[in-house]
């Protein structure tokens, strides 16, 4: 079932379609980020259902974000920062 | 709210506004602050600067308007102006940072043939995260704070814009440029995970 997809896209390849997974490299930030139109989004969801190569790079760029947004610790602010704050802010006239 | 122009707030009335509309935003920008400093102590002088400037500039913010937002230009702009200069020594890597959570594969150890599953997705959770982090920390701080900006704080491409003072296109430009970079310097990584390319 892949080979048959790949091939499909190697023959459209060739036919000029390059250009559009360049278009669609183009709009895998803007997909993953909620920024992409609703047109954009048809453009880019109808092309990954056909184009393996294009459809794996959205898998890693979403694994990429998620990589950050879900593992990246956060550091605990320190309980004294706060009280500083409006310490200072209350000094100032 | 529609009295407040032209009617001097009181100090307590300003400094009561002040703590709820921006004090909300300290986890996020001292997290914000770190990243960029990659040092606690660092960190905690550029959010206080941070607070004290806005406090100083509190009459122009409108309320209801994006606080995290403008707290978060300040800084940006705070560390570029006065912290960068300051500070001379070259970018640090944060190696501390990954110290302090390596251990946890002698935790596993130590916690001997009782040790649970959970536990050990706890600890693969956290190297996952020194990875993360290191690999983060490596890159110039200009794509440090974008990622961080897009992915950590969820910020739009147009607040971003406005936080950093770039057109969005440079936004975008800039995002691709340094999620290629932290992909690459993970990719060793994700491959020993079974993310193969």
């Amino acid at each position: 079932m892949e080979s048959r997809f790949t091939e499909t896209h190697q023959k459209l390849s060739e036919d000029g379609h390059e250009s559009e997974c360049d278009k669609i490299a183009h709009l895998l930030d803007l997909m993953i980020d909620g920024e992409a139109s609703t047109e954009e989004q048809a453009y880019f969801n109808t092309h990954i259902e056909e184009c393996v190569p294009c459809f794996e790079s959205h898998q890693k760029q979403k694994l990429l974000k998620g990589l950050v947004s879900g593992h990246l610790k956060r550091v605990i602010v320190p309980e004294s920062l706060a009280l500083s704050i409006k310490a200072r802010i209350q000094e100032t006239v | 709210m529609s009295e407040q122009t032209g009617k001097q707030l009181s100090k307590e009335e300003k400094d009561a506004r002040f703590e709820a509309e921006l004090l909300p935003v300290l986890d996020p920008l001292y997290n914000f602050a770190y990243r960029l400093t990659l040092d606690e102590d660092d960190a905690n002088d550029l959010v206080q600067e941070t607070y004290l400037k806005a406090y100083r500039f509190f009459d122009y913010f409108e309320q209801g308007t994006n606080a995290k937002a403008w707290l978060f230009r300040i800084l940006k702009n705070s560390f570029i102006n006065e912290f960068r200069k300051k500070s001379k020594q070259p970018a640090k890597v944060d190696y501390s940072e990954v110290e302090g959570y390596y251990n946890s594969d002698d935790v596993e150890g130590e916690g001997g043939v009782a040790s649970t599953t959970d536990m050990r997705t706890e600890s693969v959770q956290d190297l996952i995260g020194d990875e993360v982090a290191s690999a983060l920390n490596a890159l110039p701080v200009d794509f440090r704070t974008v990622i961080i900006l897009c992915d950590l704080e969820g910020f739009t491409y147009e607040e971003m814009a406005k936080i950093l003072d770039i057109p969005i296109g440079t936004v975008r430009s800039r995002l691709h440029r340094a999620r290629n970079s932290l992909k690459e310097k993970l990719e060793k990584y994700a491959k020993s995970m079974g993310y193969n390319s």
